[in-house]
């Protein structure tokens, strides 16, 4: 990292900010603390953060509609702080583009894990806008003009909407994607209540392309949520 | 039909006996005074068995009547022409009381049937309302268990969040473990500042785990007070001592009545209540404004005692439901303009405590319509010599 990335931490719990302030600032980001939605917003328009970490019940402005106003205004990503038993809403603000989220009580790991991920994945976004022919991850290769797909040297064969699915997720590998996202990107608009169809089409995508598909490595399963791309397995 | 038979039986007995009654004194008396007797008969059949049985008894009457008492006598001829006037008048009054009659039992009996349906169905309703009502409320208490229970894992996985986030990144350092990110060694301060955020959420999940405790005792009625003689000065001096940290830079005015009387209340729990709406008034009022603490007698033998900040006040609307537990006006009722900070336990358990005493807690504005003014009473209580046994019975393992 040449410049330190920049954490906005959005919680309404004081102790919280405070240790998660002290945990990020350890590990060489810059990190800012807000109490609620409304001054979350007004700091990140003043200061441009790399990467939001929010709570989602709030005073003023909660967690959901926080989302909604950066999605809005920015691309930023956004990791959702949620608690067991709050599963629909989280649900709703990963539906309003939020990246991914860390279930309280966590550990530090866990969320800088995530930090990571998704502040990698949005320096790849910016950099490789031009969006490519060929997509390479992990143990994947991908040609979008041929619809050609290689895992692990392999040749596999997808019919259509398998591969649109499969290319769908190797450009969001690690991010979170609901049911609902998912449906709507690769089926369409009309699909998104068929959470049936995804099943079906995941479970012919592991058949394809996993080792084991019983024990999945790379698609796998978010209960409740969605399903998150691993493209090394 | 079957049912009419005692009717039927009913007029020939009753004109039969009538007949045999005035027989003997048909010289005697004259045939108005007969025919009368055999419409009361008439009458009779059909208030008993109705317009048809009457028909009968009529019929048999206009026989008997004729047979018996018109000369010429044992013939069913009939010699004078008013006799014959006299006969039919009979007769005809005689069908119209039976018609008459009749009709009005029938309809007494359907209006009792009516009455009986309407009963029967009201009956019906009101098993069908409680059932519903009972479908409701069950409904309700497990919608408020569930409330509940998310209130209770809320408050006690916020701290608990803070106190694994702030472990774990201790840890990470003692492991040296780095991963991706390079490791930026904790200086002393912000390895101080963990501790003291673990330090500090431990005690407010152990605040937490009391206040449920107490709580759970007052509901289950197991709150027995300790109650001795006291003066509210030393109650009130004692929950300001140990509010005092809560309240730097305030001015926490004390206003008590001359000559107040000594009061036999549980001084502990009296002043865990002050000290609770002292807290309270810290947390929901402008840092530096005042507080104001009274106490006085009031009607009924009873002391009436005040908390009063100068906040933004609690909406009228929430006044009653700021006592139930885990309620917080700032979360649950949007009156969004302080973070709580509070368990949404005190107010519970200082009605709790107050009710244990037989007084009453509630809230009002603040003098002059600014802020809010928590308001409870004691009883100075000189008659409460029934505790007696009972405390002396929870002396060694009551509240704390």
């Amino acid at each position: 990292m040449n410049d330190a990335a920049r954490i906005l931490v959005v919680d309404d719990e004081p102790q919280l900010t405070r240790v998660l302030r002290t945990g990020l600032k350890s590990r060489g980001y810059e990190v800012r603390a807000a109490a609620d939605g409304l001054s979350a917003l007004d700091t990140f328009n003043d200061w441009q953060p790399d990467l939001v970490v929010t709570d989602l019940a709030m005073p003023n402005l909660d967690g959901l509609e926080l989302c909604r106003r950066l999605r809005a205004i920015s691309q930023v990503p956004i990791i959702i702080l949620s608690a067991k038993g709050e599963e629909k809403i989280k649900v709703e603000a990963l539906d309003l583009g939020a990246d991914d989220f860390v279930t309280k009580p966590f550990g530090i790991d866990e969320l800088l894990a995530r930090v990571r991920a998704a502040l990698r994945r949005s320096v790849s976004q910016t950099t490789d806008d031009a969006s490519p022919v060929r997509l390479a991850e992990g143990d994947f290769q991908v040609d979008l003009e041929t619809r050609k797909v290689i895992v692990r040297d392999r040749e596999a064969h997808l019919t259509p909407k398998e591969f649109d699915l499969l290319a769908y997720f190797i450009k969001h590998a690690g991010k979170v994607l609901t049911h609902h996202t998912l449906l709507a990107a690769v089926w369409g608009g009309d699909y998104v209540e068929q959470d049936q169809y995804l099943r079906v089409f995941v479970g012919n995508l592991r058949k394809k392309l996993e080792t084991d598909p019983a024990a999945p490595r790379y698609i796998l399963t978010e209960p409740w949520v969605g399903y998150r791309f691993n493209p090394n397995g | 039909m079957n049912v009419k038979w005692p009717g039927y039986l009913g007029a020939l007995l009753g004109t039969a006996l009538t007949t045999a009654i005035l027989a003997p004194f048909q010289q005697q008396i004259n045939s108005t005074t007969v025919a009368l007797a055999f419409l009361l008969i008439v009458l009779f059949v059909a208030l008993f068995w109705g317009s048809r049985p009457a028909l009968l008894a009529s019929l048999l009457g206009v026989f008997s009547l004729n047979f018996f008492f018109l000369p010429p006598l044992y013939t069913l001829s009939i010699a004078h022409l008013q006799n014959w006037v006299a006969l039919i008048i009979f007769f005809t009054t005689a069908l119209a009381v039976g018609q008459l009659s009749g009709r009005a039992k029938r309809r007494a009996e359907e209006a009792e049937e009516q009455k009986r349906e309407i009963e029967r169905l009201y009956q019906e309703l009101q098993t069908a309302f409680k059932k519903a009502s009972e479908a409701e409320a069950l409904r309700q208490s497990e919608k408020l268990k569930s409330a509940l229970l998310d209130a209770v894992t809320h408050d006690l996985r916020t701290p608990l969040t803070s106190i694994k986030a702030s472990i774990t990144t201790l840890l990470d350092e003692v492991r040296g473990r780095s991963q991706e990110d390079a490791v930026v060694a904790l200086d002393a301060e912000s390895r101080r500042e963990m501790m003291e955020v673990i330090d500090e959420e431990s005690d407010r999940l152990n605040r937490f785990i009391g206040g449920l405790i107490e709580l759970a005792r007052i509901e289950a009625g197991e709150l027995h007070l300790r109650r001795s003689w006291g003066t509210l000065d030393e109650i009130i001096s004692t929950a300001l001592t140990r509010a005092a940290s809560l309240t730097p830079g305030r001015e926490v005015a004390v206003t008590l009545e001359p000559e107040l009387p000594a009061v036999r209340v549980d001084e502990r729990a009296v002043s865990e209540v002050v000290y609770t709406l002292v807290d309270n008034a810290t947390k929901y009022s402008p840092p530096g404004s005042r507080i104001l603490i009274g106490a006085e007698r009031a009607a009924g033998g009873m002391i009436r005692m005040s908390v009063e900040d100068r906040g933004a006040g609690i909406p009228a609307n929430l006044r009653e439901r700021v006592f139930d537990k885990f309620f917080r006006a700032t979360r649950d009722g949007d009156v969004s303009t302080h973070k709580p900070s509070g368990t949404g336990m005190g107010l519970a358990i200082a009605r709790g405590i107050v009710e244990a005493h037989n007084g009453k807690i509630w809230i009002e504005t603040g003098a002059g319509g600014v802020g809010t003014r928590v308001v409870f009473t004691l009883p100075i209580g000189d008659e409460e010599v029934l505790d007696e046994p009972q405390e002396k019975f929870v002396e060694a393992g009551s509240l704390r």
